[in-house]
Parts: C-alpha cells; structure tokens; sequence
C-alpha cells in the first residue's frame, strides 16, 4: 500500500517535469507564429524553420561549444530564413499555405544534406554542450509540482517570460495594434498610415525567430543530438497551439502545456510499464490537437479576418 | 518614370507561357543545385549526368522510375482534385498508409486457409481498389466533414491527421498484424495478388496504368463532367456556387473522398507492385513530394503523368549518384522544392512585365506617374 503511493507520486512527478520540458519549444514557436498570424500571415515553414535553428544549433555546439552562441546561431538561422519565406509571402504573393509547405521539403533537403556535409558519414552522433536542469533551492524540493515547476532548464523560464512579453506587446504597444490591425483589416490599416508590408514582414521574421529558436531549444535541452526527425510535426503542433490558444499568448501557454500533458503521459506511462501500446498513446497529442482545433468548441470568431489572405495595395 | 516591374493589363496565361515559366523555374533550380554540387567537388554536368541516365536511359533504371512515379502520380491527382475544390487537403501520406493497410488487410486474407482463401486475380484487384479508395477516401472525407459541420481548418487538421495514421500503422506493424521476425512488418503477401510486371526485364509494375487510368479519369470529371465543373466552380467562388444552387459543403466532402481514395490507391499501388508486404515507414514523405508534383504540374491531370515520371526518376537518379559520386541523395530534395519555389517566385513573372531599359534609361516623371502610384 505505502509502496504503492509512492510509486503514484513518482509517477505524477515525472509526469509533470516532463509535461512542462515537453511543452516548452512548441509554445516558444507558437508564441512566434502568433505574431505571423496575428499580422496576416499563416506561417506554415516554421516546421521547416525548427528544423534548420536545429541543425545551426547544433552544429555551432559541436564546434563551439558555447551554448548561448549555438543558440543565436538557431535564432539568426531562423531570420535568415524567414526573410526569403516573408518575400515570398507578402511581396510576391504567393499562397501561403504552399510556400510554406514547400519549404519544409526545401529545408528537409538543406538539413540532411549539410549535416552529411558537415559530420562525414560517421554512424555515432557525437554529444555536444547542453543546457542543463536547475534545482532552484529550497522551492525545487516543494513536494510534488516542485520539481516539475523548479527543475527545469533557463530556457523553458526564458519561454515563460516570453509568453508575458509577447502578451504585452501584442495587446499594449502601439506595435501590437499595427501588427493586428494588418491582420485584421489590411484596408484600414493601410489608410491609418500602417505599413500593412512592413508589419507583416515583422510578423514572419518575429516567428522565424522563435522557431529557429525552438529548434535550437530541442537541440540544446532536450536532445543533444541532431537527427532529421527531430523536429517531426512539433510545428504543425505549434501552429495547432495558436489555433487552441485562440491567438493569445497567455492561452497558447495553457494550450500548450495541453500537448505537453498528453506528450508526457506517454513517456511516463512507458517508464513505469502499462499494457496499452505506446503508439497509441503517442498519436494522442495529434488527436487533441485536431479535437482542438476542429472548430467543436468554436473559435472561428477570434481568427485574425485577414488570415491567409495577400494584401495589395490600391 | 517607367517602373522595372511594370503589372501587365492581363496575365499571360496561354498554356505555352505557363509551360516556359515552369520550366525557366526548373532550370533555375537546375543551377542553383549545381552549386552544391560545385562544394561536393563533383562536376554539375557529371552529377546531372548520374541523376538522368540511369532513371531514363537504361531500362533497369526507367522501370523503376515508373515505379517510383505510380504513387506519386495519383497522390498528385488527388491533390488536384481537392484543391481545385477548394479544400487545402495536405493528409496524403495519411491516405497513403491507411489505403495500404487495408490493401494488406485484404491480401492477408486471401492466403490459403484464413477466411476468404485465394482469390482469382481478376476478382481480387477489383476488390482491393474499392477497399484502398474506401479507406482513403474515409479518412480524407472526415477532415471534410470536420471542415464543413464546425468550420475547422482542414489545412492543419489534415497536417495532424498524418501523424495519426503513421502511428497507427506502427501500431498494427508491431503488434496485430506482425510477421514472426524481428522487423516490424506484416507476412510477405500472397503472390496471386501482386501487380502484374509489365515490361520484362524490370520492376515496372501495372500501377503506372492504374496511374494513367485515373489520370484520364480525373482529367474527364473536371473539365467534362458536370460534377467536376461544380467542385470547381465551389473552389473557385463559394458564395457563387451556393447561388447557382450547387450544395457546397456535400461538394467539399465529395472532393475531400475523391483525393482521399486517389491517395489510398497510392497506398495500395506501392504494397501490391512494389513492396509487397506492409512495413513501417512505407510513405517516407511520399504524400509531401505528390503534392510537390501536382504543384510543378500546375494543377493539370494532365501533366501529372510527364511531372510524376520526372521526380519519380530524379529519386531513382539520386540513389545512383548516391552510389557512384557519393553525393547525398537528399540533394535531390532541395533540387526538387527548389523548382515549385521558383515556380510560385516566377509566377509573378506572367503578371508583371520586366522593363530592363529603365535601369539606364531615365525619363522625367510625368503627373500621369504621380497619379498612378
């Protein structure tokens, strides 16, 4: 009996760490992806983006060895590429859905083919410098939560605040409400002197950023290897988590702890041995997200009205 | 002053501009790729030698770019048929898998002593593409109706949707549907059922003319059928359509089954010429690189045939030079993405005109130009 209580929290701690470690570069990339959207653009590259900050990412450590540096290389990887994805966008005009789709086979090809070029065929991944968990003391050893909530890398602190920062500027600058005002009506926005153009450019590089960031993030914290799946639909789950999160970057937090629940349950429940088949657990993220974005529960109010669409100027 | 890019009155859209776009896009792509192979220190010209000879030179090699091309082709044929619907279905490697369970499902059923025993061949392959199209379209036509009763996007959905049918295959792979042996994989499938090799010598199997078939097929329904003349005009102006008394949302639905059961015939082409037994990983990014081709093809059931053979064999093309040049075959990814990017780039092309001369020659701006901007 008192074996099995211990045995159930250990369970909801481990649990829990990994719930949060899980969620932690998808919310980072859907807190970018919020900014695309919110400005007109449904950025769908930012699987391909992860992808690459990835790849930068790693590499940088593996001949740096300075993790901060390795993770700007993602972020500056993310811009560089998001700059090319936002011409095609907002300048040429090109759908949106299928630049972005391309340019995830695009960046597919670029990943496995410079990492071939860089590391040779050498069969054993070599590990690289890592960010590592913090015990932050006395709150860390809070039973419970307090691993979960107190144990975890700078970077997924660093996501949180970002999720309040990317709220206030979003809702409380100036900014924010050119950004959104683009997205939702491009026409008004145009005549009240925004520059429908230079807003969405900034919107696609603000989630270049956080997805080449998120990338990097997965590399640096969670893996410490690269391989081509590593990313594997972890930004479509982004792009889902807006939707979930109803474009706010509060929500998006919620939602994507959601996912990172769901994700978790997984690895935990393999850990401590059930008998349900661990593929089935695993398609359990995809399925809440499709559930969650299905439009059961609406939401199709909220969406930026200009979403998808190019905008041309009279 | 005259503009250097300056909006032509109309496009030029004539079936010979588009082809000359599409293939300045390609050879585009073609140089760019050169480069990379430039840094491998491998010649271009010898590398694109090594990708197109052996695919479409030697007939060992052309067999299996008619291999690879089959699935490829009808993923692309369903593509066409949902987004020219007006429904961005991207779930094909979905379609894929679940067109090839079931296919595998009732080829297993057909070995001596289960359930249905053997079945003459003529019997068996009428059956076995209701059921690919069946499961396929299902699948597909769920995320249509998720679209059309709640107003989710089906762009994400059918994204996700993907994800959920791979695992499911793992799952039947490993467990249920498992041969003894240490791969996740089902039983080798009876030989009766197999597609039937049509050029001796090679692998070219019968799914190529189930390709064309439907092609022809796809080709009839939208530009000859009413059906296909209402699924466009539903794509191409909803609230018109719903004036001219077309039922939009039965007609999305229909399109979402139409693409789904093309992509499962896909499924069921690849497990019954090609691999002939189900295994994990069997899409391997095909339901992408389909979509790639009908993009290249323009959308035109048409020239999905020609499009499909061309990337079918730049990946068998890949693997040789893979072999010979030790240059990775994921170059070829690039070369192929690169090619609908510079296709969608260049579009911009047929709608503006390019007026070099006003890079040297300067005239004075005239009120007309004032007003214009």
């Amino acid at each position: 009996m008192n074996g099995g209580q211990h045995m159930g929290s250990a369970f909801v701690v481990t649990w829990l760490s990994a719930s949060l470690a899980l969620a932690g570069p998808v919310l980072l990339a859907a807190l970018g992806e919020t900014f695309a959207e919110q400005s007109g653009v449904l950025n769908v590259g930012i699987e391909g983006t992860m992808l690459l900050g990835a790849l930068a990412s790693f590499l940088a450590s593996y001949y740096t060895g300075m993790i901060w540096i390795s993770l700007l290389f993602g972020v500056l990887i993310g811009i560089a590429a998001n700059l090319f994805l936002a011409w095609m966008y907002v300048t040429v005009r090109a759908s949106q859905v299928v630049t972005g789709l391309v340019f995830n086979v695009f960046a597919l090809g670029i990943a496995s083919t410079v990492y071939r070029r860089a590391l040779g065929n050498s069969a054993v991944p070599e590990s690289i410098a890592m960010f590592h968990p913090l015990h932050i003391p006395v709150l860390s050893n809070f039973p419970l939560i307090g691993p979960a909530l107190f144990g975890q890398t700078v970077l997924f602190y660093l996501t949180l605040l970002l999720a309040f920062v990317a709220h206030f500027i979003l809702f409380r600058t100036n900014f924010g409400l050119a950004l959104r005002a683009s997205g939702e009506n491009p026409a008004a926005a145009d005549s009240a002197g925004i520059s429908v153009y230079r807003m969405r450019y900034a919107g696609t590089l603000i989630s270049g950023a956080a997805a080449g960031m998120a990338g990097g993030y997965l590399v640096l914290a969670q893996v410490g290897l690269f391989r081509e799946s590593i990313v594997s639909g972890q930004g479509f789950i982004a792009l889902g988590i807006v939707i979930f999160g109803r474009w706010n970057p509060l929500k998006s937090a919620i939602a994507a702890l959601v996912f990172g629940a769901c994700d978790a349950l997984q690895l935990s429940l393999q850990i401590f041995g059930t008998s349900v088949p661990p593929q089935l657990l695993l398609a359990l993220p995809y399925v809440v997200t499709i559930l969650a974005i299905s439009g059961l529960f609406g939401g199709k109010a909220v969406q930026p009205a200009a979403l998808m669409s190019p905008y041309v100027k009279e | 002053m005259a503009r250097i890019f300056e909006r032509r009155l109309t496009p030029l859209d004539s079936p010979l501009d588009i082809f000359a776009t599409t293939s300045a896009a390609f050879l585009a792509a073609m140089l760019v790729t050169a480069f990379l192979f430039l840094s491998y220190g491998a010649s271009p010209f010898q590398a694109y030698y090594a990708l197109f000879h052996e695919p479409f030179a030697t007939l060992r090699g052309f067999g299996y770019s008619l291999v690879r091309a089959s699935p490829l082709a009808l993923i692309a044929l369903g593509t066409i048929v949902s987004w020219r619907s007006g429904f961005s279905y991207l779930g094909f490697e979905g379609c894929f898998v679940t067109g090839a369970t079931a296919t595998s499902w009732l080829a297993l059923l057909t070995l001596p002593g289960t359930r249905i025993g053997p079945l003459p061949f003529f019997v068996f392959l009428p059956l076995a593409i209701l059921t690919a199209l069946a499961a396929g379209g299902v699948w597909a036509a769920l995320v249509g109706l998720i679209r059309v009763r709640f107003g989710g996007n089906e762009v994400l959905i059918s994204l996700m949707s993907n994800y959920v049918a791979i695992l499911i295959l793992q799952y039947l792979v490993s467990g249920p549907m498992r041969a003894p042996g240490s791969l996740p994989e089902t039983l080798l499938l009876p030989r009766a059922t197999w597609l039937p090799f049509i050029l001796p010598g090679t692998r070219a199997h019968a799914g190529i003319l189930i390709a064309l078939a439907a092609a022809g097929l796809v080709w009839m329904l939208l530009q000859k059928m009413p059906l296909g003349y209402e699924l466009i005009v539903t794509g191409f102006n909803p609230s018109a359509a719903r004036y001219a008394g077309i039922g939009v949302p039965g007609r999305l639905v229909l399109a979402a089954f139409f693409a789904g059961g093309l992509g499962g015939l896909a499924g069921m082409v690849e497990v019954l010429g090609s691999q002939h037994r189900l295994m994990d990983g069997i899409s391997g990014g095909v339901g992408f690189v389909g979509i790639v081709v009908a993009l290249l093809a323009r959308l035109n059931p048409l020239a999905v045939i020609p499009t499909a053979l061309l990337y079918g064999g730049m990946s068998v093309g890949a693997d040789a030079m893979q072999r010979r040049a030790s240059i990775p075959s994921s170059i070829t990814f690039i070369l192929q993405s690169l090619a609908v990017l510079f296709v969608l780039a260049l579009d911009a092309l047929r709608y503006y005109k390019f007026n070099p001369s006003s890079l040297w020659r300067r005239t004075p701006p005239s009120v007309a130009d004032g007003v214009s901007k």
